[in-house]
């Protein structure tokens, strides 16, 4: 199934292999005596005492997915609803779009265009991300197209009409040791998965951050889309930390020959 | 210039964008005290963090002013140099050519990224975020990053080749000097066409004399495109009490396909 997706993931998956300037020690992170990382280690925390999300995170592998060249690092990447009961509660028109779009091969994925994948589409992408953890502002930047998002934490509130974006407007505070981050602002016509799960602009999206221990990210998302969906809907997400490596350059339009090779059925 | 045109508009001003940036001296009435010294960091080092844009250093042509202004750098970065860039001969022709072509095939006009050099010449705004160990630079244009390095690493000495390069920074006194190196064999520096290459190793001294001020000298030294090393200045304001916007150069493109050589 979906062959054209299949060849279009197997080729931009294709990362470099690891070169000496990738391999510098990443500061900070507590070791054990034999030099490994120590990712059982208590999460690092800010002066101000919240947890610090700051570090280099990578999907952690769980479910298996049925796509075809998918790993389990990006199973949800393929099927957001992979560990969901039931399957999502897609309104009529929704699940038909979905249909179309999966007996269409995928093929106006934006991701396989290039374009931008929208933050929780971002969360599920397989290449690693940096989070930057500075007063009044989180940021995320991604490997894939050398993309970033920024989530405001300086107690601003939420935009009454913000710019339709690709990103939407995020907005954030402190609950406990989680970061509650809300969302609204994200443009109609977002695909959350490579299945073509979508979101529409009257969404608003809430993630909660965690970050139990030195090496492990969790963040619960909560859509909640009454125009896609018929009530609101959350998954999990786990992240691994990835220590003494960094992000690099992926541009996905350089050299670009796959979209004239994307059909339907 | 039509791509140039197109691609740098920018949506008006809407209620959001106008969130008061915190931690901004202010005067009396209200407004940012742009003449403040600048913040410094929690070890002592000047702090770049802000939102900048560029200098309105190019005069409107005769027939006004267009909505998107760039400095003159974006146009021609050697612009200040008496007599330009010391091309090599072969550069020299390669930056003809590419102007007689209109510069149709600048990599940006096709939505690639602009490099670390152009992302700080460009006429849109980029935020610096410094935190510790890592100095990150956001850019409105494509929503892309930079990151430079400031926890003390080396440069590589086999970088992957890449639009941004490898860049490590270090603090002389109250100016942060950036090295970098690893990029791409065929990018473009300004919208002339004036190229840098592989061999290139890139100096930029950032300083931020006030609050309201950045000052970045960057110097090439590309033995492969230019006969010695060069020099040149930018100044910026700070912007303040607004955001960046995102501007996805690929979003319903329809640019290229016009593209003519003269």
């Amino acid at each position: 199934m979906n062959t054209a997706r299949f060849l279009l993931w197997a080729v931009t998956a294709a990362a470099p292999l690891g070169a000496q300037w990738l391999n510098y020690p990443t500061p900070g992170i507590p070791r054990l005596p034999d030099g490994k990382p120590n990712l059982s280690a208590p999460a690092p925390r800010t002066a101000d005492d919240k947890p610090d999300l700051s570090g280099l995170w990578e999907p952690m592998g769980e479910a298996s997915s049925s796509f075809a060249g998918a790993s389990a690092r990006d199973a949800k990447f393929q099927d957001i609803s992979l560990e969901m009961k039931g399957g999502l509660p897609l309104q009529p028109w929704a699940a038909d779009l979905v249909k179309a779009r999966r007996a269409a091969n995928n093929k106006d994925d934006p991701d396989s265009h290039c374009q931008p994948l929208g933050p929780i589409k971002m969360h599920l992408h397989p290449y690693p991300r940096k989070m930057i953890q500075m007063p009044g502002l989180l940021v995320i930047l991604f490997e894939r197209d050398t993309a970033y998002r920024q989530i405001f934490t300086d107690g601003r509130p939420l935009p009454v009409d913000p710019q339709p974006s690709f990103n939407g407007y995020s907005t954030a505070k402190w609950e406990g040791d989680t970061l509650v981050v809300a969302t609204n602002g994200i443009r109609d016509g977002t695909w959350l998965d490579v299945s073509g799960t979508p979101l529409t602009d009257a969404a608003r999206v809430i993630e909660r951050f965690r970050r139990p221990s030195f090496g492990r990210l969790e963040i619960d998302i909560t859509v909640d889309d009454s125009k896609a969906y018929t009530k609101p809907w959350s998954i999990h997400v786990n992240q691994s930390l990835a220590a003494d490596t960094d992000m690099l350059e992926f541009v996905c339009l350089e050299n670009e020959r796959d979209v004239r090779h994307l059909v339907g059925k | 210039m039509v791509s140039l045109a197109i691609a740098a508009s920018r949506p008006a001003a809407a209620q959001w964008l106008n969130y008061q940036t915190a931690g901004i001296p202010r005067t009396a009435d209200g407004r940012p005290n742009l003449n403040a010294p600048a913040p410094r960091t929690r070890d002592g080092k000047p702090d770049l963090s802000g939102m900048w844009a560029w200098e309105d250093n190019r005069p409107c042509p005769a027939e006004g002013c267009p909505d998107a202004k760039v400095g003159q750098e974006f146009i021609n970065i050697g612009w200040s140099l008496k007599g330009g860039l010391p091309y090599q001969p072969w550069a020299a022709a390669l930056v003809k050519q590419r102007s007689a072509a209109n510069s149709k095939d600048d990599p940006q006009s096709r939505c690639l990224p602009r490099g670390a050099l152009r992302i700080l010449t460009d006429g849109l705004y980029k935020k610096i975020i410094q935190a510790p160990g890592l100095l990150v630079i956001l850019t409105e244009r494509n929503a892309t990053y930079r990151q430079i390095f400031t926890d003390g690493r080396p440069l590589p000495d086999d970088a992957n080749p890449s639009w941004n390069g490898y860049s490590s920074g270090k603090w002389e006194g109250d100016t942060l000097v950036v090295q970098t190196i690893g990029f791409r064999d065929d990018m473009w520096l300004d919208s002339s066409g004036s190229p840098l290459t592989s061999e290139a190793k890139v100096t930029e001294r950032f300083r931020r004399p006030n609050f309201g001020k950045l000052e970045v000298e960057i110097t090439v030294d590309d033995s492969k495109a230019y006969t010695k090393p060069w020099t040149i200045k930018l100044s910026q304001p700070l912007v303040t009490d607004t955001e960046l916007l995102d501007y996805i150069c690929l979003e319903n493109e329809r640019d290229s396909p016009h593209f003519v050589a003269k």
